[in-house]
């Protein structure tokens, strides 16, 4: 088990409300395992994705990444584990503007401040038909080209994890499905396990576990 | 070039890392903050320098005091480094004429050396039977070069009745210094007059000395301390005008403390300017944390661009004050009344030391300011900090 959510709960108050996200959740990832989560807006399904991502913390119940117990972690320790065991997709980018997608590519890898990176960027590139993309800047890409290289960086380090937040949700059908082929051949090729958030069932179909969050739990999906 | 460099450069360049007016205000606060203080230490130290000159011209730079009846212009000329040795008697005394009476230091001395030893604006000459004056005193009793007037030691007046020993001397010149109230309190009187005058004192107060120009005064003094005897008193010009040196290293301090509020108030905008760039570009950091990067290199962008902004400004106007300051020290070409200053144009001297302690202070309120405002992004969660709208 490369992943390991236990007990996992998550609330949100405002004022006096409080509302439950995720209640007693537990989740498990094994190595290069792809697991589709699909639920309505609003389920918590980023929520979950960020708390897997050590970007947010559960309320209560523990988190095991690789061996790692998440929350025994200091912030430097969370900050390593993120840059060289988690590999993260958003809807949106989110790539770094004043960079080239190339240099957007590679921050992971200058943030560990290990051996360049640069060749497999390269190869990476080619892989995705970017190369001659690559010193261009995000607001030069189109949708499609940002989302590729978005799922570029997220690799470069070579994570175990890959979490992906909707990562098609902002694609039109090709390339949204120019993106899943990436992801599945990722799975393939380099044996990194993947966490994808979606709404679309044709999507959630490539899992090898296909769950379902609703009132806060996880249910397999058939 | 490190990473953290490489990212607040780019930020910088980019049309939301600078803060644009917010950016550029924070740039010129630190540079006016910078120029006030090193034109307003040079103006100063000019003034410092103008003051220390004319106190050694009238002083000298040593005096030897106390008991001197060992000692002889002579044997004192044997020593390393003096220039010249001028022998002294001082004595509190009046100057009248007829109608009016003032109260005076009269100030015997080798009036054949006295052009040589004193560097003091003289119209006039000096002359073995002759007084010189302040121009003070010379206004006060209407008198000028060539009038006829009368000297006494009242101190020196004989037991029982009679009169205190006077003599009547005419003016051979008239003195300027514009230090303190010395051109309406010193009365120079030739060494022989005050000798006859000054009955009570049986030889020499002392000898003012004048080193050559390589000579460090202090460490003269230093040096020959243990080579003249106990009873002998070494003072250096500063130790002579004690008071009036330390109020000037007062007002100097006090000046840097009042004009280093400047940037202070440099220091907020900067502070804030790095604030508002935090706020604008909140959602980078926050995708550079989600990518590992630890809250040191994050606070490091932010301390880069505040550092930059800040040097910037601040070297702008170390910049041109050090240049204006060189400028008028060359041509003089900020003028000022000669009438009142004795010099035509604004002295300026500029120390290196003034220029260390000016980037100290400004690296440090700039340093101060940037940690501060690059403190509140670090707090900011990834998660939250991505979600932000510009």
């Amino acid at each position: 088990m490369i992943l390991q959510a236990s007990n996992i709960n998550k609330s949100f108050t405002n004022g006096a409300s409080k509302l439950m996200v995720l209640e007693n959740l537990s989740f498990g990832l094994e190595k290069v395992e792809i697991v589709t989560i699909m639920g309505q807006s609003g389920a918590g399904k980023s929520t979950l994705l960020n708390i897997l991502g050590t970007l947010d913390f559960p309320d209560t119940g523990s988190l095991v990444i690789n061996g790692h117990d998440v929350e025994k972690l200091n912030e430097n320790e969370l900050c390593t584990l993120r840059n060289r065991e988690l590999g993260f997709v958003f809807q949106f980018h989110h790539l770094l503007p004043e960079f080239t997608a190339l240099e957007n590519i590679l921050m992971p890898n200058w943030i560990s401040s290990q051996d360049s990176k640069i060749a497999h960027a390269h190869d990476l590139l080619n892989k995705v038909d970017l190369m001659e993309r690559k010193d261009h800047y995000p607001n030069q890409l189109s949708g499609g080209e940002r989302s590729r290289v978005a799922v570029l960086r997220a690799i470069i380090n070579e994570p175990s994890i890959i979490l992906a937040d909707e990562p098609t949700g902002n694609l039109d059908e090709k390339n949204a499905g120019k993106l899943i082929d990436l992801f599945i051949e990722i799975n393939k090729d380099f044996g990194q396990s993947i966490v994808l958030t979606t709404h679309n069932p044709d999507i959630a179909s490539i899992g090898d576990q296909k769950l379902i969050l609703d009132d806060g739990q996880l249910r397999t999906y058939k | 070039m490190s990473l953290t460099i490489t990212i607040a450069n780019r930020f910088s360049n980019s049309p939301l890392g600078n803060g644009s007016a917010a950016g550029i205000l924070s740039v010129i606060g630190m540079g006016v903050g910078c120029f006030a203080l090193i034109i307003s230490l040079a103006v100063m130290n000019g003034f410092e320098s103008l003051v220390n000159l004319k106190l050694k011209g009238f002083d000298g730079d040593l005096r030897i005091s106390g008991n001197v009846d060992g000692l002889n212009s002579d044997k004192i000329e044997q020593f390393e480094g003096v220039m010249s040795v001028m022998p002294y008697i001082e004595r509190r005394g009046l100057i009248n004429d007829k109608k009016d009476y003032r109260v005076v230091s009269l100030k015997a001395v080798d009036m054949k050396k006295f052009d040589d030893f004193y560097f003091l604006t003289l119209r006039g000459i000096s002359s073995e039977n002759m007084i010189l004056i302040g121009q003070d005193l010379a206004y006060r009793l209407r008198k000028d070069i060539g009038d006829e007037i009368e000297i006494s030691s009242p101190l020196d007046q004989s037991f029982g009745l009679g009169f205190p020993p006077k003599k009547k001397l005419k003016i051979g010149g008239v003195f300027t210094t514009r230090i303190l109230d010395y051109d309406d309190r010193y009365v120079f009187i030739p060494l022989d007059v005050g000798k006859s005058l000054f009955k009570r004192k049986s030889s020499l107060d002392g000898f003012d000395l004048r080193l050559n120009d390589d000579q460090d005064v202090s460490s003269w003094k230093k040096n020959h301390r243990l080579s003249l005897a106990d009873e002998i008193t070494i003072q250096t010009w500063e130790d002579l005008n004690r008071s009036l040196v330390d109020a000037m290293q007062l007002e100097r301090l006090g000046a840097i403390v009042i004009l280093s509020l400047i940037f202070l108030v440099a220091a907020f905008n900067l502070a804030a300017t790095i604030s508002l760039i935090s706020i604008l570009k909140m959602k980078e950091t926050g995708i550079l944390q989600i990518m590992g990067a630890p809250s040191d290199l994050v606070r490091g962008v932010l301390l880069t661009m505040g550092l930059r902004k800040g040097i910037k400004g601040a070297l702008s106007g170390l910049i041109v004050g050090v240049a204006i300051v060189m400028v008028q020290s060359a041509t003089g070409f900020i003028p000022i009344p000669e009438d009142i200053y004795i010099i035509n144009s604004l002295p300026m001297t500029l120390y290196t030391s003034d220029v260390i302690t000016i980037t100290f202070i400004a690296m440090i309120f700039i340093f101060a300011s940037s940690w501060i405002a690059s403190q509140k992004i670090v707090r900011i969660s990834p998660n939250d900090a991505l979600q932000w709208v510009k």
